[in-house]
């Protein structure tokens, strides 16, 4: 009797396990149809060409809802994308060179209006200074440095080359309306980059109009139209003032800027939004990606499929995902980073990307239900010594002149500095942040960085490594070997120096994070045996000091935000940009001028060989090791791939299904 | 009394210019607002440090810029206060009052619950002095207090989310895992019901039984797949709290209380189905506040009618009978919506989130489901906060009850043949509180400001992760602008916690 009972509850007991286990399956089985991003910053604002907003998580999130001549894949190249259009070089003579950009006929923007080349011309009025002051929208770049720049349009995009090379009436439309030349006063190695960018002007106008809803296509051409003419208008210049056309005219072109200037304050406000729902103006959601914005909220931001994403411009979505959704930690930082690992084990989200940390890389390992990649950032560590004042002068706050150990060109100052860079503990020092950052216990050798010009993640790093293999050698020795020709070095000139007799002060500029704090640390114990007093003391506001004459020595990181050809030509050339050390050679500056040339694949890799040949044999500046990051991904959902440029793993979101 | 009131204003305002202007400049001092655009490779770099450094007037010194900030802050009195604009031209106004909300729901309810169990362990622990369980008591708390957050955190977040979520799949504990942790259970019980060594073993024993005996019934039938507890158990519970909440306040020989309780008992298992059908899932807050005061005012009348002399304790035990009993009715319904809740799409059977204050994914429009989102997702951080903060709860009122009890008036109660019970709750009580109202304003005054830390491992985005990335970025208005913010509210709760502290303790009076 007891014993049937007992029977019959267990029976009972296995049957409710059976069906419950039965009934977990559908759950599962249904596809799902949503990815959830992770980004390791909030959202600042929807325009990432205005100033300051060019942030990695503002580009992630307007990446899907746009598209344009070109974009970068995870082997850190520029792709066409001829779902857009096609470009070519149509003139290249000395003085004259010319791009012609052809917009693909029949592509739209979301709200169903064609896509043609006049919806390119606002991005040259945001990058030309030129165009800017013709057209009255104020000085963006003023020549006195102690003027305020009065630019109308709070655009990131004037000042850079392309400013440089173009002037306001650098821009042709052909008279179909869809291809569209850009004329620049001399050869453009990064042409490629400069591409315009399509900017929906029917939207704008209509905003500037004081519209909150979407306009018939016959409003929306007539608003093209009304651009185009503001655009041209706003800088015609005017016939002599005693010319009987002179007052229309006049009143012609103040209407013009007049509507320049309002397009201008939509355009640099209008966008400026974290908080996207039902009483968002629809013009400022229009765009041309796979997907729209839908909602934004503080913590997140969902996206949508475009109803009309096959003829967006954007390359054909062949996933099956229809919704995109971007999480926003609280805070960016370890502590959200390691949230952000222990969420995707959770399957609150299903991609992620950030900087490697040993917990987070221990978190994600742990997680068998994604795919995680150790990767490569674009950001690489690096010591510069100083050799001179900045040539665009000194910090105010410091000397007027640097005087330091490694002051200038002569044979004293050079062997000091080689001798510095030599007892520079790079293997270790990338160990400890690359490798065992991945594996506390691992014995193998981590990649240093041996390239001033390209990361490892470029194709050419390799050949151009191979080049210089004869310096590379030299300080890839083991510590004892380089700290003995260190000190060899540096007793020519103090007889005495040795461990604990350390005459040469080194004073080092640093922040204060940890990490660079303890490769200070490693650096100083190894420069300390062979005579040089290192300082280790780190300084909250350091960028602001790397014009400061009292540093002998910096240690930072370079980000790059594009892989361009004349991309490090700021940091070398006398008069650059970055070059705040005084570092300045004829022979380096002719062998980065040639940058500014057109080079071919081979010649270009010959050409980085020579200047980083010539860098190199003036000791200013050690290469240690690139960032590593890591990306881990919902196993489940195929083609996510980590590029180390923005918008890192989003790049070929078209491409994403379950 | 009001010359003493503007005195102190004058002092505090005095204070406020005092701690924006220092903090103003440390920070400006401490960081370089451009310093990611230095380390940038942009090809018009320079152009870009010329940009931002007039749009943050960055070329002002930081002593001067303070007052820019300033004037917009004054503008308070001619009804346009301007907090100024973020570095990312965001109104400082718009961020910190959306994040006002959420940092208030985060860090009330911690608050509440560490004053709540803090106090409630703290006179347990000073009535058994130098107990078993004022020593774990102590040790518990102590442990819990030196904890850094971020760890605890991450402990909760991978066994109260990851590995519960995982378990929820088959919600199936072996034997001796119940075994054990019903005797660990049942060990804490034990502690806390004391006594003689035999009745401490009668308790542990039947604790054990029934806590593993639960734990099996739970595991055979997969509860927590399907979880509830039904009218007939809310009844049995309710007769226990009944019991244990009459024990506590005025002791099992009123007859009159345990009828009280007991009546408020049965009042709540007859409002079980009327409940049901009222607060279904289209229910909203103001239905069910109605209902909640409704059960307040009953219970509160149940009291006072059962008695006539001394109706104040009877009316407690009447109405804190009939709050719990209706909680366990509400529990009951949140628990009725768990399985729906748990096999919706954007929940996917893991059901305890770790980040956010809700389900980006969800999108209902049903009270109990958003209520339970709600919950799963204040669940960790709560816990966290609440466990390394009641500590200080807890030792402060055990030591102000222990300095109480060994005053004269006590001892002048228990001569003159006081029980026990009404020493303790009617008149050690009451005055070992007063010294806790500086406290307890203090950290009211703190909710606003935050909790920096949990807010930003849980991705809460409030006051506190506010103030964190407003460092990070060296974005000055948006620093101030909760700096401000916190530093208003801490002034104002000194004050009101003066005021409070005189009014409750006629010994202490404001001198004129």
């Amino acid at each position: 009797m007891k014993k049937s009972v007992i029977k019959g509850v267990a029976l009972v007991a296995a049957s409710v396990l059976g069906v419950t286990g039965l009934s977990l399956a559908p759950a599962s089985a249904v596809t799902r149809t949503t990815v959830v991003i992770q980004e390791t910053n909030s959202l600042t604002g929807l325009n990432t060409a205005v100033v300051g907003a060019n942030l990695v998580t503002n580009v992630d999130v307007t990446y899907p809802t746009g598209s344009g001549f070109t974009y970068w894949n995870n082997k850190a190249q520029l792709v066409r994308n001829t779902a857009f259009g096609t470009f070519k070089i149509t003139k290249n003579v000395p003085g004259d060179f010319r791009v012609t950009y052809t917009v693909k006929k029949g592509i739209k923007w979301s709200d169903g209006t064609l896509i043609t080349a006049q919806d390119l011309l606002l991005s040259h009025a945001i990058s030309s200074s030129d165009y800017s002051v013709k057209a009255g929208l104020g000085d963006p770049t003023p020549a006195d440095p102690d003027a305020d720049p009065t630019n109308k349009f709070d655009s990131a995009g004037y000042g850079g080359p392309y400013d440089d090379h173009t002037t306001a009436s650098s821009f042709d439309i052909s008279d179909d309306n869809y291809s569209l030349t850009v004329r620049y006063d001399a050869f453009q190695p990064d042409w490629q980059l400069f591409g315009p960018g399509p900017s929906p002007i029917h939207a704008l106008i209509g905003m500037a109009k004081g519209k909150k809803a979407l306009q018939s296509a016959r409003v929306n051409a007539s608003y093209k139209s009304l651009f185009e003419e503001a655009y041209y208008g706003a800088y015609e210049a005017l016939p002599p003032t005693d010319d009987e056309d002179y007052e229309a005219a006049l009143e012609a072109r103040t209407d013009a800027r007049k509507t320049m200037a309002t397009v201008a304050a939509r355009w640099s406000t209008r966008y400026n939004i974290t908080t996207v729902n039902s009483s968002t103006n629809p013009l400022v959601l229009v765009s041309n990606g796979g997907y729209m914005i839908d909602s934004c909220g503080s913590t997140s931001c969902t996206l949508k499929r475009n109803p009309l994403a096959a003829t967006s411009g954007t390359p054909k979505l062949t996933g099956n995902v229809d919704t995109l959704v971007f999480k926003f930690p609280a805070t960016g930082g370890t502590f959200s980073d390691v949230a952000a690992a222990q969420a995707l084990a959770n399957g609150e989200i299903d991609i992620y990307s950030g900087a490697a940390s040993a917990a987070v890389w221990s978190t994600l390992k742990a997680n068998t239900d994604a795919t995680t990649i150790q990767a490569s950032s674009a950001l690489y560590e690096h010591v510069d010594l100083r050799v001179g004042s900045a040539d665009a002068g000194a910090h105010p706050d410091c000397a007027a002149d640097y005087t330091g150990p490694f002051a200038g060109n002569s044979q004293k100052a050079k062997d000091l500095r080689k001798a510095f860079l030599l007892t520079i503990p790079r293997q270790d020092i990338a160990n400890t942040y690359i490798g065992k950052v991945f594996d506390p216990s691992t014995t193998a050798n981590s990649t240093v960085l041996n390239s001033h010009l390209s990361l490892t993640t470029e194709g050419d790093y390799s050949k151009v490594v191979a080049g210089i293999s004869s310096h590379v050698a030299e300080f890839s020795k083991t510590q004892d070997t380089r700290n003995a020709a260190a000190l060899a070095l540096v007793r020519k000139y103090y007889p005495s120096a040795g461990p604990g007799s350390n005459t040469i002060d080194v004073k080092l500029l640093r922040s204060t994070a940890a990490r660079r704090a303890d490769i200070n640390l490693q650096i100083q114990i190894q420069a300390a045996k062979v005579g040089f007093n290192l300082s280790n003391v780190g300084n909250g506001a350091w960028p602001n000091f790397l014009d400061c004459n009292d540093y002998d020595a910096h240690l930072f990181a370079w980000s790059r935000s594009a892989i361009s050809q004349t991309g490090s030509n700021a940091q070398y050339i006398t008069t650059g940009g970055n070059n705040s050390y005084g570092w300045s050679d004829a022979g380096v500056d002719a062998a980065f001028n040639k940058f500014e040339g057109a080079l071919s694949a081979t010649e270009l890799i010959a050409a980085k060989i020579n200047a980083e040949k010539l860098v190199a044999a003036e000791y200013w500046s050690a290469p240690l090791y690139q960032w590593p990051g890591v990306a881990s991904w919902n196993k489940s959902l195929k083609n996510v791939m980590y590029n180390p440029l923005n918008p890192n793993v989003v790049w070929n979101y078209w491409q994403f299904t379950y | 009394m009001l010359a003493y009131i503007g005195r102190r204003i004058s002092i505090a305002i005095l204070i406020l210019f005092g701690s924006t202007f220092i903090t103003y400049n440390l920070q400006a001092y401490a960081g370089d607002p451009l310093a990611e655009l230095r380390q940038s490779t942009e090809q018009n770099k320079q152009f870009l440090i010329d940009q931002l450094t007039k749009q943050l007037n960055l070329d002002v010194p930081p002593p001067a810029r303070y007052f820019m900030w300033l004037q917009g802050i004054l503008g308070v009195f001619t009804g346009n206060a301007d907090l100024g604009m973020t570095r990312n031209k965001l109104p400082v106004i718009d961020q910190v009052v959306a994040a006002i909300p959420t940092t208030v729901r985060l860090v009330t309810v911690s608050t509440v619950l560490a004053i709540v169990l803090g106090i409630t362990f703290g006179v347990l622990s000073a009535i058994r002095q130098y107990s078993r369980l004022d020593y774990s008591l102590t040790f518990v708390s102590f442990f819990l207090f030196s904890l850094p957050i971020f760890w605890v955190a991450v402990l909760l977040k991978e066994y109260m989310a990851i590995r519960f979520n995982d378990f929820l799949v088959n919600p199936v504990v072996d034997h001796i895992w119940a075994g054990g942790t019903a005797i660990v259970l049942a060990f804490v019980l034990a502690g806390f019901v004391g006594g003689s060594r035999r009745r401490v073993f009668a308790t542990f024993g039947v604790g054990f039984l029934i806590f593993f005996g639960a734990f099996e019934a739970m595991s055979a039938t997969l509860w927590l797949k399907d979880p509830s507890i039904g009218i007939i158990a809310i009844g049995v519970f309710g007769i226990g709290i009944a019991f244990g909440l009459t024990h506590v306040f005025t002791g099992l020989s009123n007859k009159k209380a345990l009828g009280a309780a007991f009546t408020s008992v049965g009042f709540s298992l007859g409002m079980y189905y009327p409940f049901q059908q009222l607060a279904k899932g289209d229910t909203n807050y103001m239905v069910f506040t109605a209902l909640a005061i409704t059960m307040l005012v009953v219970s509160y009348f149940i009291g006072y009618f059962f008695t006539k002399i001394d109706k104040g304790p009877v009316i407690r035990v009447a109405m804190l009978t009939a709050f719990f009993t209706s909680l366990l009715t509400v529990i009951d319904r949140v628990m009725q919506t768990w399985k729906p809740y748990t096999e919706l799409g954007a929940v996917a059977g893991r059901p305890i989130q770790t980040q956010g204050p809700v389900n980006i994914l969800l999108k209902s429009n049903d009270f109990w489901i958003n209520n339970l989102d709600l919950f799963t997702h204040i669940l960790l951080p709560t816990t966290a906060l609440t466990l390394i903060s009641f500590a200080g709860y807890l030792r402060f009122s055990r030591g102000s009850v222990l300095e109480v009890l060994s005053m004269d008036y006590i001892r002048t109660a228990r001569a003159k043949g006081v029980t026990e019970r009404e020493v303790i709750l009617r008149h050690a009580l009451r005055n070992a509180m007063i010294p806790l109202t500086t406290l307890i304003a203090f950290d009211i005054a703190g909710i606003l400001g935050g909790a920096l830390i949990t807010e930003s491992v849980f991705g809460w985005r409030g006051m506190g992760s506010l103030s964190i990335e407003a460092i990070q970025n060296q974005d000055l208005n948006l620093l101030m602008g909760t700096f401000s913010i916190t530093a208003f509210l801490a002034v104002m709760a000194t004050l009101a916690a003066d005021l409070i502290y005189s009014a409750l303790d006629p010994r202490i009076r404001i001198r004129k």
